[in-house]
């Protein structure tokens, strides 16, 4: 099992000032798991009920003289403390500022070896910072995860390619982050709904009260329909019910930190985020875009989700 | 800004109102609020809304919120209706309609289908927050908080909001029971808390202008509370209060009943900040009253 590999400067930007402050927020740790084209950190796809993620970069991005090799259809995976990584990955990119040189590459590889606390030789994710001297940081990590593991993320990953049919484009981030940050006060449990017009609709219900709030005409990706006439002077718990029924919207219970902690992934500083929910309410997904620089177009080689676990109303 | 219906669908409806200013009725209601979940009893009337809210018989804080606070105030109801809500949520609840840098139009309408107290944003048709406060019917129990002058003269004095809030938090340490007295002469309030260990804390009234804004007293009067209530009616005090320098009423009544009395701007966060503005007078269409009445201790 052997990986190694060269940061490219994009990769290194990404990954220190945007992915990697937005993974910690989601999880103290994370998989990373590296295939001979992509590299990804994921949170919970081995079980757990937390909000799964999934950040995908094609390999290109991060990595130049990318050598992957395993036994396991060269792929390797393994779980990291996401601070220490980030922390290794600012103090080479300081390394490199000071030697002055952007020749200065920051390679990573994987190693095993003896560490002080422990006999035995222990798995590290080694920095190397080639600037007027050679500085080197060993990130500890996870034992590589067995083949049934690996196995796992990939039906995993498999399984969350079933998109929802109709998503909306949130409105917006931070007024959405301010807005479930006060919600937290009210109650945990959050009712999402999303209709094929385009609207999003959020709800805590206690036995006391409930507070919602509607977002109307939004983005629609996929299935979509147009908003009954009828509709317009309904109250907003009403208009939601109505398009439930009709078939024309999707509903789900999920826990409102979950939604919150979605949200923190907004410091990847995404373009766009849309909502939707899969199939038979399996779950709640977050999609977030990211357009190729100076563009509008949609920048395929980086990918990032998460999935809500949906709570059971019973 | 179009006014709403009053009778929608048929039903009667007590009360529509709306407020542009969210943010300040949360901290006038917040000024009530000692303990996280709180129980509050809701009168509306012609004048305005009024939210009672009382602790073990021997403290009760008042908010008036008066019509003129509201940018729409319809009221249609016989009487004075009354029901109960928890402080705690409603506070809760309408600190979610306020997002930073924009202060919503909300539309608080009473009573709902099931009696509730529903809220919603009016003024984006995007995007509407919405909410639906259950409420029950309030205890019967008689308010025995009747506060009548000690005697021709009121015993009273003013003192800024932020040095009677600081004097009521030095007094914490000592806790247990604070004596309050004023004498006129000298004439000097003085808080006396004896507990752990003493501590006094003198207010002359002469010796600091800055520091008595108003005195009167022609007999002697002093009586115990307990820190517990005494530190209720100040703990909550909203931050705006302090810093726009306002000034708190405290007045001894019969049997040495304390009230204390507070004001509390509420208005859009966009209106500048007068400085130097102790009187408020100018603005007082857009002051929350909040009175506090604490029982004293019997020897």
């Amino acid at each position: 099992m052997k990986f190694k590999a060269v940061l490219t400067q994009d990769g290194v930007n990404l990954l220190d000032k945007r992915f990697l402050p937005a993974l910690d927020k989601l999880g103290r740790f994370c998989h990373v798991f590296l295939t001979p084209d992509h590299a990804m950190f994921l949170h919970n796809l081995l079980g757990g009920d937390g909000v799964q993620s999934v950040a995908q970069f094609n390999k290109d991005v991060l990595f130049t003289d990318y050598r992957i090799s395993s036994q396991n259809a060269d792929r390797i995976a393994f779980a990291v403390e996401v601070a220490p990584l980030n922390r290794a990955l600012r103090s080479a990119l300081t390394i490199q500022a000071q030697a002055g040189d952007d020749t200065a590459a920051i390679q990573i590889k994987l190693v095993k070896k003896l560490s002080a606390r422990s006999r035995e030789p222990a798995p590290f994710l080694t920095f190397e910072t080639k600037g007027r001297s050679a500085v080197v940081q060993d990130v500890p990590i996870s034992k590589p995860l067995s083949r049934a593991d690996v196995l796992q993320i990939q039906s995993a990953l498999d399984a969350a390619q079933d998109l929802p049919q109709t998503l909306v484009q949130v409105p917006d981030l931070a007024q959405l982050q301010s807005l479930v940050e006060r919600l937290k006060n009210v109650g945990d449990l959050l009712t999402v709904a999303i209709t094929q017009y385009g609207d999003l609709h959020l709800q805590v219900s206690t036995s006391l009260i409930n507070v919602g709030s509607e977002f109307r005409r939004l983005r629609v990706l996929g299935v979509r329909a147009d908003p009954p006439v009828s509709d317009r002077n309904l109250s907003a718990p009403m208009r939601m019910d109505m398009a439930i029924q009709r078939g024309e919207a999707l509903s789900v219970q999920v826990n409102l930190r979950h939604l919150a902690k979605s949200l923190q992934c907004h410091l990847a500083k995404p373009d766009c985020a849309f909502y939707g929910i899969a199939p038979q309410g399996a779950c709640m997904t977050v999609i977030f875009q990211f357009f190729i620089p100076g563009t509008r177009l949609t920048d395929k080689s980086i990918s990032f989700y998460c999935r809500l676990p949906v709570l059971d109303p019973g | 800004m179009s006014s709403s219906s009053g009778r929608a669908g048929g039903d009667a409806t007590d009360l529509v109102c709306q407020l542009d200013c969210v943010q300040g009725m949360v901290d006038a209601l917040s000024s009530v609020r000692w303990k996280r979940h709180q129980d509050a009893v809701a009168e509306i009337s012609e004048h305005g809304i009024v939210l009672i809210v009382e602790d073990t018989g021997c403290l009760q804080g008042k908010v008036y919120l008066k019509r003129e606070l509201f940018i729409v105030y319809e009221y249609a109801a016989e009487g004075r209706p009354r029901f109960g809500l928890s402080l705690g949520l409603f506070v809760d609840c309408l600190n979610t309609f306020s997002t930073p840098g924009h202060s919503p139009v909300i539309e608080i309408r009473y009573p709902g289908p099931d009696m509730q107290l529903l809220l919603k944003s009016v003024d984006s048709p995007d995007a509407c927050i919405y909410a639906e406060i259950r409420t029950r019917i309030p205890d019967t129990i008689s308010w025995g908080y009747n506060f009548e002058p000690a005697g021709n003269i009121p015993v009273t004095f003013t003192v800024r909001s932020a040095v009677l809030k600081e004097a009521i938090d030095d007094l914490e340490w000592p806790g247990s029971n604070i004596q309050i007295t004023l004498q006129p002469d000298p004439p000097s309030v003085t808080f006396r808390g004896d507990g752990h260990g003493d501590l006094q804390i003198e207010f002359p009234y002469h010796a600091n202008t800055d520091l008595l804004i108003a005195f009167q007293c022609d007999h002697a009067v002093s009586h115990r509370f307990k820190y517990k209530f005494l530190g209720a009616t100040t703990s909550n005090i909203p931050s705006g209060v302090l810093k726009e320098n306002r000034g708190s009423k405290v007045t001894i009544g019969r049997g040495g009943m304390l009230k204390i009395q507070h004001l509390v701007s509420v208005r859009r966060p966009a209106t500048p900040h007068s400085r130097g503005d102790t009187s408020g007078l100018q603005q007082l269409g857009h002051i929350a009253y909040i009175e506090f009445f604490v029982k004293p201790e019997e020897d």
